[in-house]
């Protein structure tokens, strides 16, 4: 290690930034979770377990959870269907189309969440676009209520997180060498089987990371179901966001975000152990 | 030679099956923007789309809005020390993590980019007690630092990126006839890295201009960041002055990008 270096000292204001507001305010938020209720104050100075066994002996709370589990769970899956074909028709354009193509994708990834979730509030209206197009197709006879549903809170989710999966399967995709697509289907392979035995792999280490980062903020996400969700179905973000600024149970809200990410934890634990499993026997 | 002839119409099917898709995808993608945009220029008193007659009513009506006009600014202002703060330090960050190699170089720029990793929502419950017990609760600098750190890591990716592409031995010539430390920064290495530079501003400028999760829990008395002040207007309010207020951020970034793609290239950015 040459820490005799001058340079390093540079790196002292970044990672004091770092580290004064987020790494001790995320630790203070951990002993936050085990204070008592406060009387006056949002917390007060004893130290409890009693959040935990609350939330956890709860059904609501662990039904609450596993929405927002598996609504992000869903959201990532549709996120890679919908990516995957983009990235692979961005991995073959070249030039000007190439431009026009990643400002497509780099213009809603630079577009605020809040406003693309309302531009899905005025699709969804029930004389909205969403609405014209299905009756005009035939599928519907009268407008559907779409707006404040779990299905439009997925789609928007969707939306928003699209960006995010793209990009790191275009840049897999690109570094795949193209003699080796060449090479395999010189040797006899069909187009499926080159999908499957070459690209689909190689592609694998943008799927993975854009999976993992996807799922993680779409557990967290919080603006598009306190908008386009309404107040009949709660995820975990609305319910902690309640707690700390309608109630003022500082604790209690703490207590939920971790159970939240010790969760989400959990969650991308699973996965990358069925994956790793999964990448071993397709390499065997 | 017979099995090319029956399997060419079945490609060409499967071709223009998949072209249809893309299509489809990109207006997926771009369909909640269009709509946006277009709803801003409604003639009508509600929001519709496809706008029936075009009119710039709801524009005049957005700056007569004193909430949503404050809040544009307050955005302007916290976005414009967030893109010079995150530059500098970023900048500052970027030379010191040239230095270190290896694996060690990874935990660096692993710990730089942390604010990303982590979801916003658990950053911002995090610093709400945290500035409380500093006394910065509720105060512009508490919800200004907020967004110092969530934006930190956008502008250290690009500028980190592009000082990868100057090359070391530069900075060792210049070191070597002489030049002082300061001197070799300004006269080699600022001038090369500029176009990084500016785009960790851009993103960083963007990034706190949409911040929403965090500007809610730390947001000052009084004060309103636009997000915020759309949220609150499109939950009693369903109007198109929200278009038109949407429409301006959705130019903004339209600008942001055009401006990376000529600074240094989409693809190279992305």
């Amino acid at each position: 290690m040459s820490l005799k270096n001058p340079k390093l000292l540079l790196a002292i204001p970044a990672i004091a930034l770092i580290f004064i507001f987020m790494i001790l305010p995320i630790t203070n938020m951990v002993e936050m979770s085990f204070r008592t209720p406060g009387i006056s104050a949002p917390f007060g100075d004893a130290y409890t377990t009693m959040h935990y066994d609350r939330i956890l002996s709860d059904g609501y709370y662990w039904g609450v959870l596993l929405r927002s589990l598996l609504t992000a769970g869903a959201v990532t899956l549709l996120c890679l269907l919908v990516s995957y074909p983009i990235a692979w028709h961005m991995s073959k354009a070249k030039g000007m189309k190439a431009v026009l193509l990643y400002a497509c994708i780099a213009s809603p990834l630079m577009t605020g969440v809040l406003v693309r979730n309302f531009g899905w509030m005025i699709a969804a209206a029930l004389n909205g676009p969403l609405n014209e197009t299905l009756l005009a197709l035939g599928i519907i006879e009268r407008p559907l209520r779409l707006l404040f549903t779990q299905g439009l809170v997925i789609l928007a989710l969707v939306h928003v997180f699209v960006p995010f999966m793209v990009l790191p399967i275009n840049n897999a995709l690109r570094n795949i060498s193209p003699t080796l697509i060449e090479a395999s289907s010189s040797m006899g392979a069909n187009r499926r089987e080159v999908f499957r035995d070459i690209i689909l792999p190689l592609s694998f280490p943008g799927i993975y990371p854009g999976m993992i980062l996807v799922y993680v903020l779409a557990v967290a996400a919080y603006v598009t179901p306190a908008l386009l969700g309404g107040q009949m179905v709660s995820y975990m973000p609305t319910l902690i966001i309640g707690e700390l600024t309608g109630t003022f149970q500082w604790p209690f809200g703490s207590a939920l975000a971790i159970v939240l990410s010790v969760s989400t934890i959990l969650v991308v634990g699973l996965f990358t152990a069925l994956t790793s499993r999964l990448m071993e026997r397709s390499k065997a | 030679m017979s099995e090319m002839t029956n399997a060419f119409p079945y490609r060409k099917t499967v071709n223009i099956g998949f072209g249809m898709l893309i299509v489809l995808l990109y207006v997926f993608l771009m369909a909640p923007l269009v709509m946006i945009i277009g709803a801003s220029f409604t003639k009508g008193l509600m929001i519709e789309f496809p706008p029936q007659g075009i009119s710039f009513r709801w524009y005049a009506e957005f700056f007569n809005r004193q909430d949503l006009v404050d809040g544009l600014f307050m955005s302007l202002r916290i976005g414009a020390v967030t893109a010079v703060v995150t530059m500098t330090v970023a900048m500052m960050a970027a030379i010191a993590g040239r230095v270190l190699s290896g694996k060690l170089s990874g935990w660096f720029q692993l710990g730089m980019t942390l604010p990303l990793l982590v979801p916003e929502l658990l950053t911002a419950v995090g610093l709400l007690f945290f500035l409380y017990k500093i006394q910065l609760a509720k105060t512009v600098l508490g919800l200004q630092m907020g967004h110092i750190l969530m934006s930190f890591p956008y502008a250290y990716v690009s500028i980190a990126a592009a000082m990868r592409q100057v090359p070391q031995s530069l900075e060792e010539a210049s070191q070597s006839l002489g030049a002082t430390g300061l001197q070799t920064f300004r006269l080699v290495i600022l001038p090369l890295v500029m176009p990084g530079l500016a785009m960790g501003g851009i993103f960083a400028f963007i990034n706190s201009f949409d911040l929403y999760t965090i500007s809610l829990l730390l947001k000052p008395l009084g004060g309103n960041t636009l997000p915020l002040a759309l949220f609150d207007f499109l939950t009693y309010e369903f109007k198109p002055t929200a278009a038109a207020a949407a429409t301006l951020s959705i130019l903004l970034s339209i600008a942001g990008v055009a401006l990376v793609q000529r600074l240094v290239g989409l693809q190279r950015a992305f």
